[in-house]
């Protein structure tokens, strides 16, 4: 029995696909690694351009002895209350530089990611943002990124 | 963002809120304390804290062996909204 009533019909409703696997292998110890930080929690240097709150999806870089009291957040998408007292909430830099400080990693890559992830252009951000910021990290040698705001 | 990193060929891990979400959107490695969107490497100031969980984030990137794990860590922290 066909139960189709009209051919072509399509959900209204976006249902994203998992996407295949990507891997690639971790080849270094932590102590002999450079971490760099990746947040789409919206951390950007509190002197450079703020997000569009409605949907944005370029990034900015922050450097790896940017002071943690320079940085703030942009970001329409989630209660930015803790954010705002302490950025390590959700860009963990102090803590990563006290890691390497302590011989945990070697060293704090010296540039970071800011984004405004929960929302924007999907496409623009797969294929053009996410490339771009890949490509920087790098060419800086980083050896394993560590996300946020997943 | 993190798939297009791991494509790129650096390693990745990231710290959920959400590890359904991250689940369907194909992480390669996760960990999930138990933390609000607003506070994913802890509570504000709290150093012992977010000292832990990245610690733990970073030996689960090299412990994890099979794309899409997602691992729990024994951290709680509630935000007062």
């Amino acid at each position: 029995m066909d139960l189709t009533v009209v051919k072509g019909l399509q959900s209204e409703i976006f249902v994203p696909i998992t996407p295949p696997l990507v891997w690639t292998p971790v080849t270094k110890e932590i102590k002999d690694m450079k971490i760099a930080l990746a947040t789409a929690a919206g951390v950007h240097l509190k002197s450079d351009k703020r997000f569009n709150l409605a949907g944005d999806f370029t990034f900015r870089t922050i450097p790896g002895d940017a002071p943690s009291n320079e940085l703030m957040v942009s970001h329409g998408g989630y209660d930015n209350g803790d954010v705002n007292k302490d950025v390590n909430c959700m860009f963990p830099i102090d803590r990563l530089r006290e890691l390497a400080a302590a011989g945990f990693i070697k060293e704090v890559a010296p540039v970071h990611v800011g984004f405004m992830g929960g929302g924007g252009n999907q496409e623009k951000f797969k294929n053009e943002t996410g490339p771009a910021i890949a490509k920087i990290l790098k060419e800086e040698g980083v050896d394993a990124v560590l996300l946020t705001a997943g | 963002m993190q798939r297009a990193i791991e494509e790129a060929g650096i390693p990745t891990i990231v710290i959920a809120a959400l590890p359904p979400v991250v689940k369907q959107a194909g992480t390669p490695r996760a960990v999930a304390p138990r933390v609000p969107m607003g506070a994913n490497a802890g509570a504000p100031h709290d150093v012992e804290m977010q000292t832990a969980i990245v610690k733990d984030s970073l030996e689960e990137l090299v412990k994890i062996t099979t794309a899409g794990t997602i691992v729990p860590l024994p951290y709680e922290y509630i935000a007062k909204v």
